[in-house]
């Protein structure tokens, strides 16, 4: 499981440089084709409408058109640089207005210029004709209103589209994210073995060691098989009902050890629910608790039913055991139940459910419920 | 040394006569498997240690030495218990983590001649009490009674004024009192007994109470009854 975040954080990076350069690709297509188109309409229109030469029409159009390139191309760059689309949306609606007032203005200005420059008059030859009847003010106003119109349409088209994208990418960022920690989550729930367990199993053994060095041998035996299980579930989520429940064997020979002829346990297990699947490391939390807070607590211990069989909605397990009297409620909702509980609501949503029955004052059954 | 063992689990129980086998001067007098035949056997046997186990079915350890009037000393031995054991490094009580190391259990047993050895020379039973088990909330402390400076009745409860400490214990200051050692302590009036090594001045007060000022510790009255007593036990 180790390396995993580190390739897909790589596979990431690498998916995320193909589509910027993509975006980027199509982004200067249409910045050429939106500025060409541009100029060879107005130039066109020129020559046409207002039989200007067609040097000074190219002129005057391919300023207008590549001044055009140059000024919307350092406002994307200075939004990039600023991560315009990072704030709240009222700051950048004002941001967009100045620009668009301001690139206007400049555009306005030089496009006055240059026509100037060309044909002596502020305003082209061919707006002279559409704008002949209006006093020369208003021509000017119109002209202004003309550029307005161009950058209102480039900036709208343009943020508008990145706003998309950028929301889009965010939210893909969250999911990524949400299934990350689930991923954690769900690694840091599945149980680990209980270290007083581990401890005590641990003493027992050398206990054995001198007297009956068989039963030592057979308990290290079982204490190897109890360890490498979970240390190799690390990696999958289910397992089979049986595979589980010769972890649980094992886990069991060792607290029979340590409890002795306090611990006793019945099993009632159908043929064909033990090939269903079952969360790693679930059945054993089920058992470790029926022991700890049922049989551990009561000095004459008792008897530690596993029950499981397919219903019609999916495998059903049941693990019950006795409790005293001082054994309250409380006691029994402990950390495992609830890391339980909560792994399963993130492995199958409602579809599964863990619950503790205390109906009866001297039997715990914890129940489990899996969908098929 | 006589000492119990007290565990519930027959594998531990064999495994730490073992090594305390390897230990000539050490005498197992018994085991106990739950706290009420821990309690049946400390009192019965008088043991001059307990090996006792945090937890167990019954009750943990600690619920044994508070049910216990003489708390004899203890080695705790517990699997892994984090809480139990931090709750004992308030006084350095020892404690020893299972499966247990001969080496680790030669320190603790030495630790232990050393206290105890000096009253073995006397018998068990003529021993006054030394020490309290005091469990409040989750901390336990074992109080060597000559650091308390004062004990003051709260409810049906004892506040001992110890150090910085101010640990409750569940105890009426009546049954205190009689297992105190009387050359000690001394009933200073309804609420309050005394230590008297810690008095540091007496004032008359009105109407023949004495005003005791204690070294870092409190201002005790004296009552008038307690007070005659107090003049003719210190003039003597």
């Amino acid at each position: 499981m180790s390396p995993a975040p580190g390739v897909a954080l790589t596979f990431d990076r690498a998916v995320a440089d193909s589509a910027m350069r993509r975006s980027l690709l199509i982004y200067w297509a249409l910045q050429l084709a939106a500025w060409g188109f541009c100029f060879w309409w107005q130039a066109r229109g020129e020559v046409i409408f207002a039989s200007a030469p067609g040097w000074k029409a190219a002129t005057l159009w391919g300023g207008f058109s590549l001044q055009g390139l140059v000024l919307t191309e350092g406002l994307r760059r200075l939004s990039k640089r600023q991560a315009w689309l990072e704030l709240p949306s009222g700051v950048l609606l004002l941001r967009l207005a100045a620009s668009v007032f301001i690139i206007t203005c400049i555009a306005y200005a030089a496009s006055l210029a240059l026509s100037a420059a060309l044909y002596g008059d502020p305003i082209d030859p061919m707006l002279q004709s559409f704008y002949r009847k209006l006093a020369p003010s208003i021509r000017l106003f119109n002209e202004f209103l003309r550029v307005l119109t161009v950058y209102l349409a480039w900036i709208g088209a343009y943020f508008s589209l990145a706003m998309i994208r950028h929301r889009h990418q965010a939210e893909v960022r969250q999911l990524k994210l949400s299934e990350a920690l689930q991923a954690a989550e769900l690694s840091l729930l599945k149980s680990q073995l209980n270290p007083h367990f581990l401890f005590n199993a641990l003493n027992s053994v050398r206990a054995l060691i001198a007297d009956e060095p068989t039963k030592a041998q057979d308990a290290v035996t079982q204490l190897a098989r109890t360890l490498r299980y979970t240390l190799a579930c690390g990696g999958e989520e289910l397992v089979t009902l049986a595979r589980e429940l010769e972890m649980v064997e094992d886990y069991l020979a060792l607290e029979s050890l340590r409890l002795a002829d306090r611990l006793q346990v019945f099993r009632d297990l159908e043929p064909v629910a033990l090939e269903a699947s079952i969360p790693v490391m679930l059945l054993q939390v089920l058992v470790e608790n029926a022991i700890k807070h049922g049989i551990a607590p009561l000095k004459v211990g008792g008897t530690v039913r596993i029950a499981a069989r397919v219903t019609r909605a999916g495998l059903l397990v049941e693990v019950e055991n006795p409790r005293g009297p001082q054994c309250v409620q409380a006691l029994h909702e402990g950390l495992g139940l609830r890391n339980s509980t909560r792994r399963l609501s993130l492995l199958f949503g409602s579809r599964a459910s863990l619950e503790l029955d205390l109906a009866d004052p001297v039997r715990a059954v914890a129940r489990l419920r899996l969908p098929r | 040394m006589k000492v119990l063992i007290v565990d519930d689990e027959p594998l531990a129980r064999r495994e730490l006569r073992r090594l305390l086998a390897m230990h000539s001067w050490v005498e197992i007098v018994g085991e106990a498997r739950d706290i009420e035949e821990a309690r049946e056997r400390v009192e019965a046997l008088h043991p001059a240690v307990v090996f006792l186990d945090v937890q167990m079915p019954g009750g943990t350890g600690f619920d044994l030495l508070e049910q216990l009037d003489r708390p004899p000393r203890v080695i705790f031995t517990t699997a892994y218990d984090r809480y139990a054991v931090k709750a004992f490094e308030v006084n350095a009580l020892d404690y020893l983590l299972k499966p247990i190391e001969p080496e680790r259990l030669a320190v603790a047993l030495d630790k232990i001649r050393t206290i105890v050895q000096p009253m073995a020379s006397s018998t068990g039973e003529a021993v006054p009490l030394d020490q309290l088990f005091v469990r409040d909330g989750p901390r336990c402390w074992f109080v060597p009674l000559n650091q308390v400076a004062v004990f003051t009745a709260e409810g049906n409860c004892v506040r001992l004024h110890w150090g910085k400490a101010r640990p409750l214990l569940a105890r009426s200051l009546l049954a205190l009192e009689a297992k105190l050692d009387s050359r000690r302590f001394f009933r200073a009036n309804r609420r309050q007994i005394l230590n008297l090594a810690f008095i540091e001045s007496v004032e008359a007060g009105a109407r023949g109470r004495l005003h005791v000022q204690l070294m870092d510790g409190p201002e005790v009255e004296i009552s008038r009854r307690q007070a005659r007593i107090f003049r003719k036990r210190t003039t003597v």
